[in-house]
């Protein structure tokens, strides 16, 4: 058994999250993170399981384009965030908590559920995200929290943040809400809602109970439907768990493919491990980036191909890949292309450099709402356009297959952390890359977020 | 055939003065080509796309193929 050092980074200690000099350490098929705390030991954790395309996979297209208004460096990545002048990417993605309270449980939730805070106002919301829109005015916004929905006056926050100007309003919810009334899925549409990313680990109660405690699936079905009649485009979220859904990847986009076009995408999150561990997790515990692509690609079964898919253009390509199909009448997947694609979206050829994080908005923005009505004919005799509405219809069931692997305390990666262009709005006004955020030591102590 | 836009009036080439005819036009963008007939002058070959075919369709094709 022999290991090559392939690259020097950094890191931190999961006990005490101090910073720490890393390697990533190549062994068999596997790629290690690799780090020793002088207090707490020695820490060595899988982050790619697929050597063979694991140097390919990391050659970076896109040009890095340094946050506005960037903070000095103070004490260093990961502990100036906000951003700081050593972040290489600004904003794309920017999450909004709008409440602590979640009405699940969940096992695997990374998310800060179960506050005992009181749900900020929409005076203070309104602060934050005007705040935002003055840095940043062109991010797509994802409004999470807890569980958004449990606010009664979420149709007035998603008004707000389309009045403040934000062009693409997402909702990260579970879903349950959106299942017991038709009607509120009409009304948070109303409001300006574009996109439903909805928490949808499994085809099986069984599964459900596991991940989030309790059955959901027939309401995670009727969820779907409410946004159909809502014309609300849904982007289906499973957290993958190894041991509970991972056989599931490929009957998850079954699903995903006949469920077009109101489901627009499938955006898998790898489990990772935030909050407190009284143990740390097994290697047996984490699936990486690879075995999801390879999974799906097992799965297709021959119509699917590794290269239908590809790193991220904007962010890290270790933190996700994606890749574009359109579906067909048998609900069959075709590759829509095999251009440059992004983590939560993807990206075209193109002749000249571009601002990578501002397409990577636009199209995600795109490719998760729900499918343009279709146009108007043409005024015109004499104009005859049978091509264009033949491919428009097949574009119509087009879908996104994406994942993104956050990193915990023992995967973090501080140069894959510093090209983070998935934020948080902190309420003092900062946005702080997601992984950072939620990063917690193995005691459950975090380094952003309130106690 | 002479192209009527709706409102009783022909189309004209402002070069040629001439009405415009439909006739086979292929559009291409980032490798696609659709088959479509436009109106176009028969002599200059000046071919029309009305605005809503433009701003409408055309345009949905265009963002369909750089998103792919």
């Amino acid at each position: 058994m022999t290991e090559t050092v392939l690259a020097h980074t950094e890191s931190v200690c999961p006990q005490c999250l101090r910073r720490l000099p890393a390697t990533r350490v190549a062994e068999n098929d596997n790629v290690y993170l690799v780090k020793a705390c002088p207090e707490h030991g020695a820490f060595r954790t899988v982050i790619w399981r697929g050597l063979d395309n694991y140097v390919a996979w990391g050659a970076r297209p896109g040009a890095a384009a340094p946050p506005r208004g960037a903070g000095p460096r103070l004490e260093g990545c990961p502990f100036d965030c906000g951003l700081c002048a050593e972040h290489r990417q600004h904003s794309c993605c920017v999450l909004v908590e709008v409440t602590e309270r979640c009405n699940l449980r969940c096992p695997v939730c990374f998310a800060s559920a179960g506050g005992t805070r009181g749900d900020p106002s929409q005076a203070a919301i309104r602060d934050w995200l005007t705040a935002l829109y003055a840095t940043s005015p062109d991010v797509n916004l994802q409004l999470s929290g807890g569980e958004p929905t449990v606010r009664d006056d979420l149709p007035e926050i998603i008004a707000m943040a389309r009045e403040i100007g934000f062009d693409f309003v997402q909702l990260n919810t579970n879903g349950i809400r959106l299942s017991r009334d038709p009607a509120y899925a009409r009304r948070l549409a109303l409001a300006g809602l574009d996109c439903v990313f909805l928490q949808f680990d499994a085809l099986d109660d069984q599964c459900y109970r596991v991940i989030r405690g309790i059955d959901l699936l027939d309401a995670k079905l009727a969820a779907i439907d409410h946004c159909r009649r809502a014309r609300l485009g849904v982007v289906l979220v499973p957290t993958l768990v190894p041991g509970v859904n991972t056989q599931a990847i490929g009957a998850l986009v079954d699903f995903a493919a006949r469920h077009t076009p109101t489901v627009r995408a499938i955006h898998f999150q790898p489990v990772s491990y935030f909050g407190r561990y009284p143990r740390a997790p097994d290697d047996a515990d984490r699936i990486t980036l690879p075995e999801v692509m390879r999974a799906i690609v097992a799965h297709g079964g021959g119509t699917l191909n590794a290269a239908d898919f590809h790193p991220g253009a904007a962010e890290n390509p270790y933190c996700s890949f994606s890749g574009s199909f359109y579906v067909d009448a048998d609900n069959r997947l075709h590759a829509a292309g095999t251009d440059q694609a992004c983590g939560c979206g993807s990206a075209p050829t193109r002749a000249a450099p571009r601002d990578e994080t501002q397409h990577a908005r636009q199209t995600v923005a795109r490719k998760w709402a729900a499918p343009a009505q279709e146009a108007a004919p043409s005024c015109c005799p004499g104009v005859s356009v049978l091509s264009l509405d033949a491919f428009l219809a097949q574009r119509r069931r087009s879908l996104s297959i994406s994942a993104m692997a956050f990193q915990d305390a023992w995967t973090l990666d501080l140069a894959r952390l510093r090209d983070c262009y998935i934020h948080v709005a902190h309420p003092d006004h900062r946005v702080i890359p997601f992984c950072a955020y939620n990063l917690t030591a193995q005691s459950g102590r975090s380094l952003y977020r309130a106690d | 055939m002479k192209i009527d836009p709706g409102n009783g009036l022909k189309l004209l080439c402002a070069q040629c003065r001439l009405p415009l005819v439909s006739a086979p036009v292929t559009v291409r963008y980032l490798g696609q080509a659709f088959p479509v007939e436009l109106p176009r002058c028969p002599q200059c070959g000046y071919t029309y796309v009305p605005e809503d075919l433009a701003t409408g369709k055309m345009l949905q094709v265009e963002q369909a193929l750089e998103d792919k």
